[in-house]
């Protein structure tokens, strides 16, 4: 009992006051309290008064402290008296942050001082809804109650837990269960067989024939633009990725697509009005030139110019659309109208439901080349490049030339994106090629998981798709970005799909090979 | 024989200081040659030379009696010279048979546009290469560890791992750096008839640095001595051993008088066993 250690109590209980008064500050208490009204069903709050699922939502947060503090590795596992008197110590440092939280702000909004001219989120309505309604101490005290009771629940909760041996038994063996089933040879042969193989592709092609078509303008919206960034990820993956070259200007070789693109399809400044596919393969290929261009003169050096370089390009080329000079070429700032559409056999295909079947098509390729280029001489002559590059050289590797055929492949993806988007849209400005776009991409490939495929559409997903989805915390973007970066960071460093090397030498038996070892 | 690599008067100079001065060195096909010398005497800079990171100032490097200095690195890696590291620099993230695959890079001729469209040449080339690989993993005993990272493998399979590497170029030329640095006895031994199966099996000349005496006594056909850069000494490992500015590069001005003592007590002593 003499080293009892609170440590962990008091540390849990600190965080979780920093993060509800971060969160009160930020007005994230009233979005927290919608995301769990929606959660359990009642949205509107129907038949609910928000004050009682915000005392769920406080809850919540008071079960996960204590089991925060009982459950950090320093804390004997078997002992039940540790893990009790840290998660009380964790209630109690974060009951008295809620009681501060409380009384202070509450009396503020009694003497009428309106603590929105210092911090704009805080509105009467959230400290109301932080109060339950009630008068400063007695709504402080009411969360001190609750953040004491819950805290201890939740230290004797993920106490039991760790302790119970039948509990754990279960989890072991369920877990042992769905490994020997995955791993079994049935189950092996099965997947690695053909029939097997081409029924699930099939099953896939149904759904994404399928889908688009049920789902709604929305929905293809929303994925439409995800399908846009999943394909500049797999673009910046070949560079950025495999080649371990890091390109912070991705952006300017998706405007040189986009715009070499509309320039031909749409009827100002030049009324061309070339065929949607002509133009497509001319604004690819313009794009892979410039990639090309731009790697001409500096891939020979090592090191970190090719990011600076066409970090300089991509602003370059937005501030020269940007201008006036070239309005009479480019459309100048106000960008460029009616972008020509696809056109199949004469019939224009312009729905958004066409557009998500063309998207799907263009990623599939894509996926589909990337995929084989991966394994193959280039792929692994790139993979070598990015790892150790003297050795690299040392072993017949060119360099110079991987290195720019890279960067020209990319490119050439970033170009056949960036006229999607410009043809989807009908519009293409130099708005649309703002250097957040660059980051955004660098990020997706980073959180999906360097190197890996999979990844990215996972990656493209969170940081395109979820924040659609989540519309209620769209101003909670970033937040949510950096909270997703530290966990990333923390829990999976490599990303969360990570890239898995091939095993060559025992193709097959991989599943049996590695139960023998 | 055939002289499969020749320097002539070879220097290298980094601002004042002359790594390399002047070396002629000449190596006949299919033989063993040791560099050796105090540390700093510029053995891994001929080698850097001979494997194109550095252009010698002055001086010509001949390749079955081509000029090859000057060609970049990965030419010289192609026409057959394959190397090792002093501290071993294999593709970490990568897996062992990956290593070797990317060692057989110059032997294959199928380009990126084969890979995407599969065609014959891309699958034919990556199932002999795969096959190529597999069989040098197991000539260097490394067979069953293909598919693990390399940073995971052991100290002395990674060692051989990077000369599996090296050989997946089919190289007539070998540079080994110090290929039994941190070795025990057992390994060492291991490791000499490896080299020397490597020369006699597969007919590749081989130059090797190398600290370990007995090693190079054992193996070497041929030692050349490299102290501040200058070639001290040439010759037959017997010559060596004796010869007197070698003693004195290793032991100081004194280290002849020591090792003549040293040479007599051993005398006495065998005179008063027998």
């Amino acid at each position: 009992m003499s080293n009892l250690s609170l440590k962990n109590g008091r540390n849990a209980g600190i965080v979780f006051g920093i993060i509800i008064l971060i969160m009160f500050s930020t007005g994230f208490t009233l979005i927290g309290n919608q995301l769990v009204a929606k959660l359990i069903g009642n949205e509107g709050f129907k038949g609910l008064d928000q004050f009682k699922v915000f005392v769920i939502f406080m809850v919540l947060m008071g079960l996960w402290n204590g089991s925060t503090a009982a459950r950090k590795p320093a804390i004997a596992k078997d002992e039940m008296m540790p893990a009790i008197a840290n998660g009380l110590v964790a209630g109690l440092v974060f009951g008295v942050f809620s009681l501060v939280i409380s009384v202070f702000f509450g009396t503020m909004l009694i003497i009428k001082v309106d603590i929105r001219n210092y911090l704009v989120n805080i509105s009467p309505e959230s400290t109301k809804l932080f109060l339950f309604d009630q008068t400063p101490v007695l709504g402080g005290a009411y969360h001190f109650g609750i953040a004491l009771i819950t805290s201890f629940a939740g230290a004797f909760l993920a106490h039991f837990t760790r302790t119970n041996q039948s509990l754990r038994n279960f989890i072991a063996n369920s877990k042992r269960s769905v490994s020997d089933f995955s791993g079994s040879p049935k189950v092996v042969s099965t997947v690695n067989n053909q029939y097997f193989k081409i029924a699930s592709y099939l099953v896939l092609a149904a759904l994404l024939i399928i889908i688009p078509r049920q789902w709604g303008s929305y929905w293809n919206y929303v994925f439409g633009t995800v399908g846009i960034y999943v394909l500049l990820g797999l673009g910046l993956n070949i560079i950025t990725g495999w080649a371990g070259q890091l390109v912070i200007g991705y952006v300017a070789f998706f405007a040189v697509g986009a715009y070499s693109f509309s320039l031909l399809t749409s009827p100002a400044p030049h009324n061309l009005m070339w065929n949607f596919w002509i133009a497509l393969a001319v604004g690819v290929v313009a794009a892979a030139v410039s990639g090309l261009l731009i790697g001409l003169p500096i891939l020979n050096l090592r090191g970190d110019y090719l990011a600076i370089v066409t970090l300089g390009l991509a602003e370059i080329i937005r501030i020269l659309l940007k201008s006036d000079m070239l309005t009479d070429f480019t459309g100048g700032p106000r960008g460029l109208q009616k972008v020509g559409g696809p056109t199949l056999l004469g019939n224009s295909i312009t729905s958004d439901i066409d557009f998500m079947y063309l998207i799907i098509i263009a990623v599939l390729v894509v996926t589909f080349f990337a995929y084989r280029l991966q394994n193959s001489r280039t792929g692994k002559a790139w993979y070598a490049i990015n790892l150790d590059e003297t050795v690299a050289r040392a072993t017949g590797i060119n360099a110079y030339s991987s290195k720019l055929l890279a960067l020209t492949l990319s490119a050439a993806v970033a170009g056949l994106a960036g006229a999607l988007f410009a043809s989807r849209n009908q519009f293409t400005g130099p708005d649309d090629h703002a250097l957040m776009v660059s980051i955004n991409v660098i990020c997706l490939v980073i959180v999906g998981g360097i190197g890996n495929i999979p990844g990215i559409f996972l990656g493209a997903f969170a940081l395109k798709g979820l924040p659609e989805i989540l519309r209620e915390i769209e101003n909670y973007r970033l937040l949510v970005f950096g909270v997703l970066l530290i966990v990333m960071m923390r829990i999976r460093p490599e990303g969360f799909l990570p890239s898995q090397r091939p095993k060559l030498e025992h193709p097959i038996d991989l599943a049996k090979s590695g139960k023998e070892e | 024989m055939a002289i499969c690599i020749e320097t002539r008067n070879v220097s290298k100079i980094f601002g004042g200081l002359t790594a390399v001065n002047d070396v002629n060195l000449v190596v006949e096909d299919k033989s063993i040659t040791s560099i050796i010398g105090p540390n700093g005497a510029g053995k891994t800079t001929l080698f850097n030379c001979i494997s194109g990171y550095y252009t010698p100032e002055i001086g010509q490097i001949l390749y079955n009696g081509n000029e090859i200095h000057g060609l970049p690195t990965f030419t010289i890696a192609s026409i057959g010279i394959s190397r090792t590291y002093q501290n071993i620099r294999l593709f970490s993230e990568m897996t062992a048979i990956e290593n070797i695959m990317v060692g057989q890079h110059p032997q294959q001729k199928n380009i990126w546009i084969d890979s995407m469209l599969a065609t014959k040449r891309h699958r034919t080339e990556y199932s002999a290469t795969v096959e190529e690989a597999r069989k040098l993993l197991k000539f260097v005993g490394l067979e069953g560890l293909g598919d693990h990272l390399a940073k995971n493998l052991p100290y002395g399979a990674q060692r051989r791992l990077e000369i599996a590497r090296a050989l997946g170029n089919k190289p007539k030329l070998l540079l080994l750096d110090e290929p039994t640095a941190g070795m025990n006895p057992q390994e060492t031994g291991h490791m000499t008839s490896f080299i020397r199966s490597l020369r006699d099996d597969l007919g590749i000349t081989i130059i090797l640095i190398e600290h370990d005496m007995r090693v190079v006594m054992d193996i070497s056909d041929q030692i050349a001595v490299l102290d501040y850069g200058e070639k001290i000494a040439e010759g037959k490992p017997k010559d060596i051993q004796s010869n007197q500015r070698v003693i004195e590069a290793y032991l100081g001005p004194g280290g002849s008088v020591l090792t003549q003592k040293y040479q007599q007590r051993k005398k006495l002593r065998h005179d008063a066993k027998s």
